[in-house]
């Protein structure tokens, strides 16, 4: 290996550990730490100069921190006269772009639910500080009101919304930050990225340098026809209509049945509707003439609208969530695919689907768990028989966590390596796409 | 016949970092505050929430440096979210009002392979869509010359005059510079208070740790002002009165321009011989602080609504270096 160094942010250097000892290199020294002030500071031991450097961060934890502590290394790397910066980033900075409040990147914060057992699939919107809340001097009011915002607060908000908040007219929107975290990472000094199962393909041209994507596919193969029995008769299943592509890829691959789950958000109509909110289809070729009324109680899905709207019953009115089950599961043993799980909604919901549809095992393949909030309390309660990940988030905290329930870690560092080996080479990393390590 | 662009006005956002400055400066400006605000997840991503339009209007963003080992980083973030949602809103300008700018001691590579961070956070507002910067008593005033954006430091000088005029007036005092880098400063403080000036030379060994100090200039029975651009830990201004009070200073009083007040800092200006601390409202202060019987608040909220007012109606800032609001 030629004039390269690998350096380790704080995120995960388990993993930076395991890309060093792959590579046959000692992780690059690099200093870390906050002044009393909070401010980040970084100092390298070892010489950068006329080097290819390359800076593992993965994007979980206290993300904003991190970032900041990887465009810093970036800078100083620069600053050092570095020939070359390569960020390898496993699960990527803000990676998953939210349309509306209805976020997959976790719950706002204070939004978790308290009682009811498995969530609910109606968005939610956060509670923010009110005019009469900033006006308090002192801070902890705000604060304490953020926390104990529940479900049926954060209702009260989505009508607010609506009706009240904005008698201009005005639609209340999330700004993308997918181009400015591409653009800071990029003034910071960074010529290369290297990633993992980006959410969004097209998050690649947000960039003006070169992006690699690689895909943790041959590893879930790899998993798949080794340690499922009878892998042939299992169906895979993509918990959404996102992840779909990624899902039937990996079905062609190794010949085996695809399920789906579609989830639909419609204006409600009538209240009549709201009984039957969750209708699963048993069987894609009835189509929705013969979509059968699903009423089981304590069903994730589904929610009864006085139940849960707490006298906020017209903020109910709003959405039906409507979930369908698209292919047969029958009997059969389910395989999960999705690449990322962060509330875990999706996939527990996903589980509780499967197994009511009569799914005899179900495993849930993620490559990055992120697991916020009270994630884990909810694999812990759900339907999921087996949960397999990576460690392109560090799991150790999660894997202690998680008593009962089977936990498997692939590791993802000889694919991170050998791309690596081969980016300082000037060779092809496009075989990591098919065979991967 | 040329075609102008329609008068705009002002929109203020204030972001979690001191909700407190924004609603001041708002109300001095007769306004209210943008309904913009900056969300945080479970997962510690934060995005922001666009529910008003400031379509073609002059945005101002508050945000302060300040929060800590938990919180400093994320409010870098929120601002440079802001700012990126205020373009993609098509705000007209963009300005970030950073009373207290972070990373604004990392100015320079003292060791090698180190991070200039100033620069690098200069680069990232700019980056982000900023297109003004005011700050407020910059550590090192060459930080304006990292950006390629205007840049205006106010400083909190015409307020620092009016309080010791006003509250300090009648005692016999003398300026003090805890160290060489602020002797401009206090030069300048003491030259339009006609007052003596005294100057505490340090060596420091490491960062945040103070060795040595050796005093220039005769306190013996006079209430001592040490005037410091920012108060963090503390260490400096506790030793620089300990040493003021041996040399035979009647009291020392310290008058500072942000109250950093990080780790024990707060514990050791109680238990200090400071008889008080002064410090403008550039931070948000934490209930330990309000709780300090020796801190005293300066408000200079009527400065950075004034900077505001002028810029956005394109008149001279500078008359604010040497007058207060």
């Amino acid at each position: 290996m030629r004039d390269i160094i690998v350096f380790s942010g704080s995120s995960n250097p388990e993993l930076t550990d395991r890309i060093c000892r792959n590579l046959g290199l000692p992780p690059g020294k690099v200093e870390l730490k906050k002044f009393a002030n909070g401010e980040t500071s970084v100092h390298f031991g070892d010489s950068v100069r006329e080097k290819d450097v390359f800076i593992v961060q993965s994007g979980a934890g206290h993300v904003n921190d991190l970032f900041m502590q990887l465009l810093i290394m970036i800078s100083a790397c620069k600053m050092a006269s570095a020939k070359k910066i390569t960020v390898v980033c496993p699960l990527f900075f803000y990676s998953r772009q939210v349309e509306s409040q209805a976020s997959k990147r976790g719950v706002p914060r204070g939004a978790q639910h308290r009682g009811s057992k498995v969530p609910d699939s109606v968005p939610q919107s956060p509670k923010l500080p009110s005019r009469a809340n900033v006006r308090d001097p002192s801070p902890k009011s705000v604060l304490s009101q953020r926390a104990v915002s529940t479900h049926s607060s954060l209702k009260t908000l989505h009508t607010n919304e609506a009706s009240i908040a904005n008698p201009t007219g005005y639609r209340s929107w999330i700004a993308q930050s997918g181009t400015l975290i591409a653009n800071l990472l990029t003034s910071a000094g960074a010529n290369h990225i290297i990633t993992m199962d980006l959410h969004d393909a097209q998050f690649q041209g947000f960039f003006d340098i070169p992006v690699d994507n690689l895909l943790s596919k041959p590893l879930f193969q790899h998993y798949i026809t080794n340690y499922v029995p009878n892998y042939k008769d299992c169906v895979i299943v993509s918990p959404d209509a996102g992840g779909a592509k990624r899902a039937a890829a990996l079905a062609d691959t190794l010949c085996m049945p695809f399920a789906l789950i579609h989830k639909e958000r419609r204006q409600k109509v009538d209240t009549a509707q709201a009984q039957s909110e969750l209708m699963v289809h048993s069987n894609p070729s009835t189509s929705s003439l013969n979509s059968i009324s699903f009423a089981t109680p304590g069903f994730p899905g589904r929610r009864s609208p006085s139940s849960a709207s707490n006298g906020h019953s017209a903020a109910d009115q709003q959405y039906v969530a409507t979930t369908m089950l698209v292919g047969d599961v029958q009997d059969k043993v389910c395989v999960v695919v999705d690449d990322l799980a962060d509330t875990c909604n999706t996939i527990t919901r996903a589980a509780s689907l499967l197994k009511d549809q009569g799914a005899k095992y179900v495993y849930a393949l993620i490559t990055h768990g992120i697991f916020s909030g009270d994630a884990m309390r909810k694999l812990k309660e759900s339907q999921i028989d087996k949960i397999i990940t990576t460690n392109s988030v560090d799991q150790a905290a999660h894997v202690a966590e998680l008593d009962a329930k089977e936990m498997v870690i692939l590791d993802v560092s000889r694919i991170l390596s050998e791309a690596i080996r081969r980016i300082n080479n000037g060779e092809s990393v496009s075989m990591l796409y098919d065979h991967g390590w | 016949m040329s075609l102008q662009k329609p008068p705009n006005s002002i929109k203020i956002i204030a972001g979690n970092s001191h909700p407190r400055l924004a609603e001041q400066i708002a109300g001095y400006l007769n306004l209210q505050i943008a309904d913009i605000h900056v969300i945080d997840f479970t997962n510690r991503e934060s995005a922001v929430l666009v529910k008003e339009s400031i379509r073609d209007e002059d945005v101002y963003i508050i945000q302060t440096g300040c929060g800590g080992p938990e919180k400093l980083n994320d409010h870098l973030m929120e601002l440079l979210f802001m700012i990126h949602a205020c373009k993609a809103a098509s705000a007209r300008k963009i300005t970030a009002v950073v009373p207290n700018f972070p990373y604004a001691r990392q100015d320079r590579k003292d060791k090698s392979r180190v991070a200039i961070s100033a620069k690098l956070v200069a680069n990232l507002l700019v980056t982000a869509g900023c297109h003004h910067v005011i700050t407020m008593d910059l550590h090192a005033s060459q930080i304006q010359g990292f950006f390629n954006i205007p840049v205006d430091n106010l400083y909190a000088e015409p307020e620092v005059l009016k309080y010791v005029k006003l509250k300090l007036g009648n005692r016999d005092i003398i300026m003090v510079s805890p160290d060489a880098g602020g002797a401009k400063r206090v030069a300048s403080l003491s030259d339009k208070l006609d007052t003596p000036f005294a100057l505490i030379h340090k060596e420091r060994a490491k960062a945040n740790e103070v060795s040595r100090m050796v005093l220039v200039g005769d306190v013996e029975g006079k209430v001592c002002v040490l005037i410091d651009d920012m108060a963090d830990t503390c260490g400096t201004l506790c030793k620089a009165s300990d040493l003021l009070l041996e040399r035979g200073a009647r009291s020392v009083i310290a008058i500072v321009t942000h109250g950093i007040f990080s780790g024990q800092g707060l514990a050791r200006i109680n238990q200090g011989s400071l008889e008080k601390i002064v410090c403008t409202n550039s931070m948000p202060l934490s209930s330990m602080a309000e709780a300090c019987g020796k801190l005293e608040i300066i408000d200079i909220s009527p400065t950075l609504a004034e900077a505001i007012r002028r810029l956005h109606n394109g008149e001279s800032v500078s008359y604010l270096f040497n007058n207060a609001v």
